[in-house]
């Protein structure tokens, strides 16, 4: 995707805001129907629920609308979107985790508990592994990680997207990598 | 058994197939005789391949989804959820009223009051009465000032608006070729038309600004009215360069933001 066309759709965006502000419902709408499939695509990156994840869409949309004035035209619209979505998915598996434990845990925990082939083979699930060890990564790896194995983006456009340079995102993908590797090292079998 | 580092960055790029070949051949060579930089790619391997199982878990999940109804769904909630905010401030003062209805007489007596004194004793000398009938004619003639300009500052928005619509709409086509369509063209020749009205209104110092912007895109619209229907992907090119070089695009926000802001 040219630069030239990025520029062109964050501008669509920005006039898109810009009339949600005055009140267009269409306006919002469309927002909505822009973004709900790679917000659901992080929510479902970290709750591996659909009804779950699409109550986090809702509630990132209706955050959205209530910060819309908070926005300032230049920002990567996208990433402050995610981020907004980010908090609420976190906010989310704490509670849940808590209510299970009946305390208050880090969010790093929550992705502790990963089956081995050798000890429970039956519960060996390869989805449900990489999305726990994604779950473990630290923020900026993680969101690099989901954006490019599970929205299919390629390292420029999520540089583009995020407003980072593209050896950072390059960089975070292979620190990622290295760490889901060495969080699965027992799934995986061998040593690191 | 460590992996070799100067070969363990290159292996993303080597199982995506995007290595230089050179690169790649040197790569696979080096994998022959070491069994650690094998054993560290099948876990990269192993890994990507688990990404991808959930990529396409994700994408059945996905595929399960009314996603033109969920939109539609979260948007009425929005709506909803802002109307009940925006009510709940007049109910409270409509309580307040109710609660207090002697203060609220109490209020209403004392105006009336102050009212009738003040037409009864009020008395005026004829140069107080003609002072006051010069600062009348003032303060008409600065509204009459004040609602002409908060015109042109509308008709200013409402011209910028529609402007930054249909630049947006020809210049996101991606096609090489595109069709400069009847409708834009008869878009394009009635912002021409509105812009000459504009003129008069523009002629204020205090819109100046605006006049400038305004005559930036009038001179865009004046060439492209004079290119042929189907635009050539160097004419729709050259276009997108001087929208992108006079940041056209940003400028209309920014003044249409100031124009608002003084508005009001």
């Amino acid at each position: 995707m040219s630069q030239s066309h990025e520029n062109y759709r964050e501008a669509q965006v920005e006039f898109l805001l810009e009339q949600a502000k005055k009140g267009e419902k269409e306006a919002f709408m469309e927002i909505v129907a822009r973004y709900q499939q790679k917000i659901f695509i992080l929510a479902y990156s970290m709750t591996r629920n659909r009804e779950d994840s699409l109550d986090l869409v809702q509630e990132t949309f209706m955050r959205l609308f209530e910060k819309l004035n908070f926005y300032r035209a230049g920002e990567s619209f996208e990433a402050w979107l995610l981020q907004i979505s980010k908090n609420l998915c976190v906010d989310f598996l704490r509670k849940q985790k808590s209510r299970r434990k009946g305390n208050t845990i880090s969010l790093e925990e929550t992705g502790a508990e990963l089956p081995s082939e050798k000890e429970d083979p039956a519960r060996f699930n390869p989805g449900e592994m990489i999305q726990k060890a994604v779950l473990s990564l630290p923020e900026k790896q993680r969101l690099v990680f989901i954006l490019h194995h599970f929205d299919g983006l390629k390292y420029e456009e999520i540089a583009e997207r995020l407003k980072i340079a593209s050896g950072t995102v390059k960089s975070l993908h292979f620190k990622a990598i290295q760490k889901v590797r060495a969080i699965l090292a027992p799934q995986l079998g061998g040593g690191l | 058994m460590k992996a070799c580092k100067e070969y363990t960055r290159d292996f993303l790029a080597y199982l995506g197939g995007q290595l230089e070949k050179t690169r790649e051949q040197e790569l696979a060579k080096h994998l022959e005789y070491c069994s650690a930089c094998r054993e560290e790619l099948e876990k990269t391997s192993a890994v990507l391949s688990m990404a991808s199982s959930f990529r396409h878990e994700l994408k059945q999940v996905m595929e399960t989804v009314d996603w033109g109804h969920l939109s539609e769904k979260i948007t009425e909630k929005a709506w909803e959820k802002s109307k009940r905010s925006s009510q709940k401030p007049v109910r409270f003062w409509l309580n307040l009223w109710r609660s207090q209805p002697l203060a609220a007489g109490l209020i209403i007596g004392l105006i009336l009051g102050g009212l009738l004194t003040y037409s009864l004793f009020w008395s005026e000398k004829p140069e107080q009465r003609l002072n006051r009938e010069t600062a009348k004619l003032t303060l008409l003639s600065d509204l009459i000032d004040r609602i002409d300009l908060a015109m042109a500052r509308r008709q200013t928005i409402n011209y910028l608006e529609r402007s930054q619509y249909l630049l947006l709409e020809i210049l996101q086509t991606e096609h090489p070729a595109s069709d400069l369509s009847l409708m834009d063209r008869e878009r394009i020749k009635q912002l021409l038309t509105d812009k000459k009205y504009l003129n008069n209104q523009l002629d204020d110092f205090r819109l100046l600004k605006a006049r400038a912007i305004c005559d930036q895109i009038e001179l865009l619209f004046l060439e492209l009215s004079q290119l042929s229907p189907e635009l050539t992907a160097y004419e729709l090119e050259r276009v997108r360069q001087m929208v992108e070089e006079k940041q056209l695009l940003l400028k209309i926000n920014l003044v249409k933001k100031e124009l608002e802001q003084s508005e009001v």
